[in-house]
This record gives C-alpha cells, structure tokens and sequence, in this order.
C-alpha cells in the first residue's frame, strides 16, 4: 500500500482544503457516475436510519427538516419583500 | 430462499468477469461456483439506526466538534446561527412562523408522549410477520428432514434385502421340487398305463386262445363220437342207472 494515496482515491475527510477544487473535478461525472453517487448516498442514508429494527422518528424528520429548508431557500425570493426592517 | 437470489447475484458477475477473457482463453479458467457465496446468509439489520440529537442533527456532528470546542460547541454555534439568522432577517419572521412554531411543538409534544408505544406496536407486528416466516421455514425444514429420514430408513432396508431373496429363493426351490415331483409321477403313471395295456393285451390274447382250443377241442370230441357209440353209451347208462336205481331201493329199506 503506497503511503502516499493520490487525490483521486482520498474520501472527502481525508482531502485537505487547498486539494479540494482538484478533488472536486476528479470526480466520474458521466450519468453512470451520477447515477451511483445518488444511489450511494441514498443506500447510505437508507441502511443507516431507516432499514433498522427500531428506527426512530429521527429517520424521517432529517429528511422533512431538509425539505424545508430548502424549500425555504427556493421561495426566499419571494419572502424579501415581507421583512420588518429595510436595512439590517 | 435469499441465498439462492444473492447466489444468483455472485455468480452472474463472476461469470460475466470470467467471459471478458478473450475468446482464445481456455474456457477451462471458468469461475464456477467454488467459493462460499459471501452474501449468504444475510448480516442481520442492526438494532438501532444512528444517533440522532434534538431529533434533526446526527451525534457525528457533534463528536466531529467535540475536541475544538467541547460539548456546547454545537449548541452555541446553533444559538448563534439561528440569532444571526433572524437579525439579518435571512429568516423573515411572517404569520406562517406563528403557525409552524405551534405545529411544531405539538408535533414534539405527541411523539414525545406517544412515540414510544407506537414504537413497540410496530415492533409486534413486525415480531409477528418474522414469526411467520419463522413458521414456514421450520415446517419446510421438518418436511426435509422428515424425508431424509424416510429415505435413511429406506436406505438402511437395502441391508435387509437378503431376507427376502432367501424366502423367494425357498419359495421357487419348492415349486420346482413340486414340479420335478408332479411330473416324476406322471411319468410313472404313463410308463404303467402302456405297461398295463401290453398285459391286459397279452391276458385277452391267452384268454381267446383258451376259448378258441376249449371250443375246437370240444367241437373235435362231439364230432368223434359217432352215432353208433352214441346209442352204445346211451345203452349202457340206462342200464347203470336201472342198477343205480336198484340199490337206491335197497337201501332207504334198511
């Protein structure tokens, strides 16, 4: 095993700041690689707080706080225009 | 039944592997079903999914600031987050945060109170879904050792097949002793029916030979006496008789 493992292989934890943008590119970005990268990390989310003998509430509201922010993010456009205060 | 598919699912790419071997490779260097299929049987589900703090943020973040700022890293840091974010207005304070402020505290509110027993009632119906399951599995494997027993036993009657063929073996020495007997003495019987028939014909030849001489002798003898020593002999018993019937009278006297 080489000590020095090239960028490519490194988990993101691993990667250090200044490595990242490189690390970022290297990554597979045909549909295929796409496709695993959604399907690992659903897998990952799956079989770690779902597909559990006794599963909490916690499985499904990580997923529907989530939701909400990023809808919140979505319509933030809109929600300008209700502020309280102009200048902050 | 699951190791047959996740059998199905090792040995479809390792075939496939092995094809990629140009069409010149022996065909020989095959990957068959050699090895111990690695999915079988199953890890089974871990108990308990991550842990989960406040219900929305796992414990990795938090152990991940542990050691730059001990245990109210995180708390501190949401504080701040969640100030910073309602003084520069990113979050915009409408109607609707009364509304969901009140959502979500009788949400937290009933999982707190009933979460739990919810819980445990899922936990029962999945018990019994497995025990199900359970069920069938232990029938199917008792119907299998059952047969392996039965054919066990029929096996360990192989040992016993001797027995029978010494009984038919006896069986068929009797009949044909029986046979060699019955026809023994029809043979018998024949070889003294045409003994009996050449005696019974040489009896009937002696016989019609007596008759045949006892009637020419007696026929020669009739023809012998003439008619003279015919009334010759008549005479003379007459006259024996006359005798004969003189001393009969003589006699009842005395």
């Amino acid at each position: 095993m080489a000590l020095v493992i090239p960028v490519k292989e490194k988990k993101l934890m691993d990667v250090k700041l200044g490595e990242l943008p490189s690390w970022i590119l290297m990554r597979d970005f045909t549909p295929n690689g796409i496709l695993g990268t959604f399907q690992r990390g659903y897998h990952r989310y799956y079989s770690e707080y779902i597909n559990v003998k006794k599963g909490s509430i916690s499985g499904i509201s990580m997923v529907l706080a989530a939701y909400v922010l990023f809808s919140y993010c979505l319509s933030y456009k809109e929600l300008k225009h209700e502020r309280l205060r102009k200048y902050h | 039944m699951l190791s047959r598919v996740a059998l199905a699912a090792t040995a479809a790419p390792s075939l496939k592997n092995a094809a990629l071997l140009g069409p010149g490779v022996l065909q020989a260097t095959r990957i068959f079903h050699t090895g111990q299929p690695s999915l079988a049987p199953l890890p089974p589900l871990p108990e308990y999914g991550g842990k989960v703090r406040l219900g929305l943020i796992p414990e990795e973040f938090f152990q991940f600031l542990y050691p730059k700022t001990g245990i109210t890293g995180p708390y501190v840091l949401g504080t701040g987050l969640i100030l910073y974010a309602l003084s520069k207005e990113i979050y915009v304070i409408t109607p609707e945060t009364f509304s969901t402020i009140s959502i979500v505290g009788l949400l937290v509110y009933v999982i707190k109170k009933y979460g739990a027993s919810i819980g445990e009632f899922a936990d029962k119906l999945n018990e019994q879904k497995i025990a199900q399951l359970e069920e069938v599995k232990q029938a199917s494997i008792k119907q299998f050792q059952d047969a392996i027993d039965l054919e066990k036993a029929q096996q360990a009657l192989v040992q016993k097949r001797h027995y029978l063929f010494d009984v038919q073996r006896n069986n068929i020495a009797m009949a044909l002793e029986v046979t060699y007997r019955e026809r023994l003495h029809r043979v018998y019987k024949e070889v003294k029916n045409r003994l009996d028939y050449h005696i019974s014909v040489q009896d009937m030849m002696r016989r019609k030979e007596q008759e045949h001489m006892v009637n020419w002798v007696e026929k020669q003898v009739v023809r012998s006496i003439s008619a003279q020593q015919e009334k010759e002999t008549i005479a003379k018993c007459i006259a024996d008789l006359k005798l004969l019937a003189k001393k009969a009278q003589v006699q009842p006297v005395l």
